[in-house]
């Protein structure tokens, strides 16, 4: 069993072995070791390119994750306990959002968008008062509205079986004693369902970060950064991949180990 | 033996040429015949105050600028002259194909400043409004006299410049002769039938149906361009045959070829003669029925949000000897003679780069019908998925 | 305020995000997908069936998908079940956190860097190299649908261990003793407690690996060399390379009913043999 789980991790772990090792070659080709060298990880960070991309990377996931958590909390709060055809409507969109393809997400966002702006940008025109109308197009917005619909699914269904274990009492309780709603959300219901909407916010910031085929169709004039990194590998690998790819793994582990301690602290308190 | 006989040399090869060419000979070309094209370049480079222009030196042009073009097909080093020079740092976006940048410009904001299309893909962009007409003013070291007419005609649709030649080349493919018992095969019949029979598993075609579907269309004789239902249907045929024997559909195949992967490949000029140069037992072959002969492009797509850096970099790009430290490194050839006058006698006479005249005269350009032909598009996508 | 205005001000931005976002966008793919080829690409009205007649052209990309999929899902299930019960029940206790921590540190790399690394690692120069070495000569992995299943589990191996062993990790230790102090062997102590016990988190595991790929692009695109087609890569050729919207959208759409219809049929079976979870929880 042991020796099992040991081949399982030489598994997981070889290649990222070999993208590390590959960071260091002196040469420029990928699959040739040619010496040691850091220089792969200077031009990365110098590479404003790089740079962009991540920092367009981080702000979509921020935004997108932090709009999921936020809308995807007061739905799932509304929706507990609800009844009727909105409930069951709700139900079924979220499901649909779950259960498609990213690639179908990315494809219905790139012409649905496109059509409507392109009926859009002449009645702007149109209406427009004076000076140049703004032109509605592909970029920062529908990248962050496309992976807050899969996200904010996803916080929905976290925080929903959250919810589902919490002690209805509770909340019943609180409204006894004459709490206003408001009262009790932010007194009794949100200091449990807390660690679930963390949980949601730092699955939706992952995944956005780490989207490649939504951002593929939707993201217009940006760049992402697994978008670089894909142009990158076609353009024919440099080391400096996997330089940024090594940083961008060390980086994930400073986050996830911050987010466990705050998971457990967020436990503790719940 | 020597070499004249098969193949041309550059003077002999320009004077092909002028066959092609409806009038009379320019005073560029006449420079360039007689030397005075070198002394001028030379003179030129090395007093300071003879040298162009240089556009892509002065004034703040932002400090990025976004490129599209196909693998393989710049020196890095020039990219890095560029920044040093401007502060402008180049972000370089490869493709396989014009389809693929043309459906990337189609679903609207590429971000892209400079894209590189092939010759008989203009006129489309100009039909479609995706391209910018191009100000010769703002490219002081673009010089139209001194490009072959043959090779950067296209850039100048109804009398407007929308494109300036980059480069031209044809399409042949490479294949490691150390695998094939040192023969190498001449014809594109004989590219197929290995792919089928001792190098199975071991062949790359293109991921762009101009090549692809048009050398399948080679071996049975027909117009590298054909968009005849029937004919089609025979290359398809063939290419559906050949697909379980290939080893993979990728237009950027070096890395596979250089590895040993891959034992042949449908090959660009340029791959070829890099590959050729740091394995000589990866040799280029031209097809005797044919194939194609392209000129590629220097263009500016409509919206391109750095235009200012877009005209530097181009501008800087066709400075002659930048572009002859370029052509040097990717091995295309080049359609201006004044960076033809820098390039040492081994490039001009290098028969990868200036193939044979029978070889050559049976090269066809491409055709725009076949990329906007829905069936040639939807074959090469029916092979993929097959 | 009363409890339909506070309900209303609660849905309002996901309703408005689900319709905009989600509804409409599909209900232009539906439309689409009845319309036609434009002359230089793209779509032009129309309303026709062809594009959904023309679907046989792209049978191999379902056929591999339909195939893959669930084949790749089996594969990581079948690696990742001996590790999850490993990590939960056989785990020094001291070390089980940071074992689990192990497996998902992979998942944060990005999952095409990770892809690329195996296209040196099966290439000509990896293991077929070192293949070579022990004699077995001539063996080419990249490129292959094996490529692809290996890119695969590699790619969600931990999407498929983590529920399963958040499942086995609650199992009460104390039923495993008692079925072995009534003298069962481990053999069918496991066969008769654990791997019961274990269906909701297999079910989810299995679910999530599914959905995902079933729309997969990346792996096939990067290991499969243009060989191994999935519908993903079906979508992005007829999108970005051959520039056919009326298609490409009758191919979307085929998808997603298919995808809800295994899924759903899916759960059915899932929810017959006995997970007693209403919805199989997808985290």
């Amino acid at each position: 069993m042991r020796i099992y789980a040991a081949f399982v991790y030489l598994f997981l772990y070889i290649p990222i072995g070999v993208i590390a090792l590959f960071s260091f070659n002196a040469g420029r080709h990928a699959s040739q070791l040619q010496g040691f060298s850091v220089q792969w990880y200077g031009k990365a960070l110098k590479n404003p390119f790089v740079m962009d991309a991540l920092q367009t990377s981080l702000t979509v996931a921020l935004v997108s994750a932090t709009c999921a958590s936020v809308f995807g909390t007061m739905a799932a709060v509304a929706l507990q306990g609800m009844k009727g055809p909105v409930r069951v409507g709700f139900d079924l969109l979220i499901y649909v959002a779950v259960m498609i393809p990213g690639i179908v997400i990315g494809i219905a966002t790139l012409i649905g968008l496109v059509t409507l702006f392109d009926q859009l940008n002449p009645a702007l025109a149109a209406i427009w008062p004076g000076g140049a109308p703004p032109q509605l197009s592909m970029g920062y917005g529908s990248l962050i509205a496309a992976h807050t619909l899969f996200t904010m699914a996803l916080v929905i269904i976290i925080i929903r079986a959250r919810l589902a274990g919490m002690d209805r009492a509770l909340a019943e309780a609180s409204s006894d004693l004459y709490a206003t709603p408001m009262g009790t959300f932010r007194q009794v219901t949100l200091p449990l369902i807390f660690p679930a909407v963390l949980a949601g916010f730092l699955l939706s910031f992952t995944f956005s970060f780490d989207d490649f085929i939504i951002a593929f169709f939707v993201a217009g004039s940006e760049t992402t950064l697994p978008i670089y990194v894909f142009s990158s590998i076609r353009r024919g690998v440099t080391p400096e991949i996997n330089a940024i790819g090594t940083m961008v793994l060390a980086a994930s582990l400073v986050l996830l180990i911050t987010s466990q301690v705050l998971l457990r602290t967020g436990r503790r308190r719940g | 033996m020597t070499k004249d006989n098969d193949y041309i040399s550059k003077r002999k090869f320009m004077e092909e040429l002028d066959r092609y060419r409806r009038g009379s000979v320019t005073r560029r070309h006449f420079l360039g015949v007689t030397g005075l094209g070198t002394a001028t370049a030379v003179l030129g480079a090395a007093v300071p105050a003879l040298r162009p222009r240089q556009a892509w030196g002065q004034g703040s042009i932002g400090d990025r600028v976004v490129l599209a073009t196909w693998p393989n097909y710049h020196d890095p080093a020039n990219f890095d002259a560029f920044t040093e020079a401007t502060g402008a740092a180049v972000d370089v976006n490869v493709f396989g194909s014009n389809e693929e940048m043309l459906a990337k410009l189609q679903a609207g904001g590429s971000g892209w400043d400079v894209f590189v299309p092939t010759n008989y893909t203009i006129t489309t962009y100009v039909g479609e409004n995706l391209i910018e007409p191009l100000d010769a003013a703002r490219m002081p070291n673009f010089d139209p006299a001194a490009f072959d007419q043959r090779f950067a005609g296209p850039g100048i649709v109804d009398g407007t410049l929308y494109a300036v030649s980059k480069n031209w080349g044809t399409t042949g493919y490479a294949v490691n002769i150390s695998k094939n018992n040192d023969v190498t095969p001449t014809t594109w019949k004989e590219f197929w039938d290995m792919t089928m029979d001792s190098f199975s598993g071991r062949t790359m075609v293109h991921d762009y149906q101009l090549t692809t579907i048009g050398n399948a269309l080679k071996y049975f004789g027909y117009s590298f361009n054909s968009v005849d239902p029937k004919e089609l249907a025979d290359a398809e045929k063939l290419l559906l045959d050949a697909k379980p024997h290939l080893f993979a559909i990728n237009s950027d195949y070096q890395p596979s070829m250089r590895s040993g992967d891959a034992w042949m490949t449908m090959c660009w000029t340029g791959d070829g003669k890099q590959m050729n140069r740091d394995m000589p037992e990866i040799v280029y072959v031209l097809g005797k029925e044919g194939g194609e002969l392209w000129s590629d492009f220097y263009a500016i797509p409509k919206g391109a949000p750095h235009l200012d850096a877009a005209y530097a970099l181009i501008d800087f790009l066709l400075t002659p000897d930048v572009n002859a430290k370029e052509a040097a490194f990717h091995g295309y050839p080049v359609a201006d003679s004044r960076v033809n006058a820098l390039l040492p006698p081994e490039v001009l006479n290098d028969p990868i780069l200036y193939p044979a005249a029978e070889l050559l005269d049976a090269l066809e350009f491409g055709a725009a019908a076949t990329l906007t032909d829905p069936n040639r598009a939807e074959l090469l996508a029916r092979f993929k998925s097959a | 305020m009363t409890e339909r205005g506070r309900n209303i001000f609660l849905l309002a931005p996901a309703g408005a995000w689900f319709l905009v976002m989600l509804v409409i966008p599909l209900a232009v793919v539906l439309i689409f997908s009845f319309g036609e080829r434009g002359p230089a690409g793209g779509y032009v009205p129309a309303f026709t069936l062809e594009q959904y007649a023309n679907l046989p052209a792209r049978w191999a990309a379902f056929k591999n998908t339909l195939i893959l999929a669930p084949a790749g899902t089996l594969a990581s299930l079948l690696i990742a079940y001996p590790l999850a019960y490993y990590l939960a029940v056989r785990a020094d206790a001291r070390w089980k956190t940071v074992l689990l921590v192990l497996v998902i540190v992979p998942f944060w790399t990005s999952i095409l860097i990770r892809s690329y690394a195996w296209i040196f690692l099966l290439g000509g120069r990896g293991i077929p190299a070192l293949l070579a070495m022990i004699g077995i000569e001539d063996v080419r992995l990249i490129n292959t649908p094996f490529a692809v299943l290996i890119g695969i589990v590699y790619g969600y191996l931990p999407l498929m261990v983590f529920p399963i062993f958040v499942n086995l990790d609650r199992l009460d230790k104390r039923l495993l003793e008692a079925s072995s102090d009534l003298g069962a062997s481990p053999w069918r102590t496991f066969l008769q407690v654990t791997l019961p016990m274990s269906l909701p988190g297999i079910a989810t595991g299995c679910l999530l690996v599914f959905i995902l790929l079933m729309g997969e692009f990346l792996i096939p695109a990067i290991l499969g060399g243009g060989k191994v087609f999935f519908v993903g890569n079906a979508l992005v050729d007829l999108f970005l390379q051959s520039r056919n919207w009326a298609f490409g959208s009758a191919v979307a759409a085929t998808l997603v009913v298919l995808m809800l219809g295994s899924v759903t049929a899916y759960m059915r079976l899932i929810r017959r043999l006995g997970a007693q979870r209403e919805d199989v929880a997808l985290m």
